[in-house]
């Protein structure tokens, strides 16, 4: 339970630090280029922390397959500026889409390392980290849930693929547009079976006495240590720096595009 | 090609072995049935929590790969073919339906594999309703796969499985949740099939139903297959 142990500095750390990279992730809106950059602090960020950012994409192959897909999806229907790749006279490709289609893709990754970071921890010292800054309960169990979620889904994913060959479904012999449509028609159902499972998971542990309410008495207790006050420091001076950067040079052209 | 009793397709383990791998299979539970052919049109495996029936149950399906050792269907060997030929020939239903209903619906869960099979749309959806028809879940036909109950989600898989009208079947505890009248029509519906010439491993706890379905019992204990 002890976080010490790995060395990792206190999760609350890596709240301000997802915090602050997600909504950033969330406000850039139109440049690629920004968004790549804020990338790449964030796996640096997640490097250090001694993520193995390899390992875990090799786990999550089928989502990075799914998000490839959307990347081109997003590419193909967000049309602009001039074409890069035409089909006979039928513009497929265009400069702005490819953009448009790798910011999300981007934007999507910098979500996925900041979840990476949270699995350094033991979900125990995570909830009481949100306890400790005053998190209503019910959303410290929710990210719990979350945390659950992705495995969990990945898995459902994976059964749900090996259950239609067993009923005879060659897939390797399918058509690029066909297996696509399986995978879409899978992801609902998946997802929220997956949602269900969790939910029910965490409720179980929950009825185990796992729940880490204020009302309970517990000698587990997260302490900033020196270095933690150093850590959270280095994070607000950056987010400051960046958000500064934002509205003093290029606000518009970040959020709006224009 | 080699045809069984009644042109049953014939399945035969060769110095079958497994043992579980990869990062979170932390068990020393061995797999070790060496030869290994179901006997007749039915054959039950019957042995204890853990004894590795599931596992057999898998390999012979194709949804794990042995150790070492074969798996023929008639004189084929499994290895040489894709999950999805596998699933044209032999229909597997898991120990756990929640993990093989991949629909939203009981009747996509049904109609869609035949479609992908090439069925049309609207024959397709009428098996369907025929199929939940026959295993009384007409009523819930439309309604979200993952909140049926335990015994109606053990019927929709097995009725979804059941309608790609496999030659062999492998049917790990398919009686787990059904009550008595729902596990008469289960009888009763898989003895019509062997009538047409299927085979089926049954894998099961529960020795009455092994009884009514006139199986040859298999015992297993530890990864290994005694008597017989
Ligand atoms: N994926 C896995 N990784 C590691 N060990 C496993 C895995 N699946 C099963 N085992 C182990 O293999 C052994 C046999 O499991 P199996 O599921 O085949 O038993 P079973 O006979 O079907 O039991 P039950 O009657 O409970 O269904 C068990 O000891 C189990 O713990
Ligand atoms: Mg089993």
């Amino acid at each position: 339970m002890d976080n010490t142990a790995k060395n990792l500095p206190d999760p609350r750390i890596i709240f301000a630090l997802v915090f602050a990279t997600s909504t950033f992730a969330v406000i850039i809106r139109s440049d690629t280029v920004a968004m790549a950059g804020l990338l790449l602090i964030t796996i640096i960020c997640g490097l250090v922390l001694g993520v193995n950012f390899i390992k875990l994409s090799k786990r999550l192959k089928r989502l990075l397959q799914v998000m490839v897909i959307i990347t081109l999806l997003q590419s193909i229907f967000r049309a602009s500026g001039p074409v890069i790749l035409y089909i006979g006279n039928f513009p497929l490709l265009t400069a702005g889409g490819v953009a448009m289609g790798v910011l999300v893709a981007f934007r999507f990754l910098i979500f996925l390392a900041g979840a990476f970071m949270f699995t350094l921890y033991p979900v125990r010292s995570l909830i009481q980290g949100m306890v400790q800054i005053k998190m209503p309960y019910e959303l410290a169990y929710m990210v719990s849930i979350g945390i659950r979620f992705i495995p969990q889904f990945a898995e459902s994913m994976q059964d749900s693929l090996t259950a239609l060959q067993l009923r005879g479904m060659v897939f390797e012999e399918l058509k690029f547009k066909k297996r696509m449509s399986i995978y879409s028609y899978l992801l609902l159902p998946t997802l929220m079976s997956a949602l269900k499972q969790a939910r029910e998971l965490a409720n179980s542990m929950d009825m185990r006495a796992f729940r880490a309410n204020p009302k309970r008495t517990t000698f587990y207790t997260l302490r900033f240590k020196a270095r933690d006050w150093v850590l959270l420091f280095c994070v607000a001076l950056a987010t400051g720096a960046i958000t500064f950067a934002i509205f003093r040079y290029n606000f518009f052209t970040m959020i709006f595009g224009f | 090609m080699r045809q069984g009793i009644g042109g049953m397709l014939q399945i035969r383990c060769e110095n079958l072995h497994f043992r579980y791998s990869g990062k979170f299979a932390h068990s020393n539970f061995e797999l070790n049935v060496g030869e290994f052919a179901p006997c007749g049109k039915c054959t039950a495996i019957m042995g204890n929590n853990g004894s590795g029936k599931t596992t057999l149950g898998k390999l012979v399906a194709g949804v794990l790969a042995p150790t070492s050792g074969f798996v023929y269907y008639d004189d084929v060997n499994i290895a040489t073919l894709k999950l999805g030929e596998i699933g044209k020939q032999v229909g597997y239903l898991f120990q756990e339906p929640s993990r093989q209903i991949f629909a939203a619906k009981p009747l996509d869960e049904i109609a869609l594999p035949l479609t992908l099979r090439g069925v049309d749309e609207g024959e397709a959806k009428e098996i369907a309703a025929k199929m939940l028809a026959k295993f009384d879940l007409s009523h819930i036909e439309s309604s979200t796969t993952f909140n049926l109950s335990r015994g109606e989600k053990q019927r929709l898989a097995i009725a979804a499985t059941m309608v790609m009208n496999p030659q062999f079947f492998v049917l790990d505890e398919p009686t787990t949740g059904l009550d008595k009248p729902r596990r008469h029509i289960l009888a009763d519906t898989l003895k019509a099939m062997m009538e047409e010439g299927m085979g089926i491993i049954l894998i099961s706890h529960d020795a009455q139903f092994v009884e009514d379905m006139g199986a040859s019992v298999r015992h297993m204990e530890g990864g290994v297959m005694l008597d017989g």
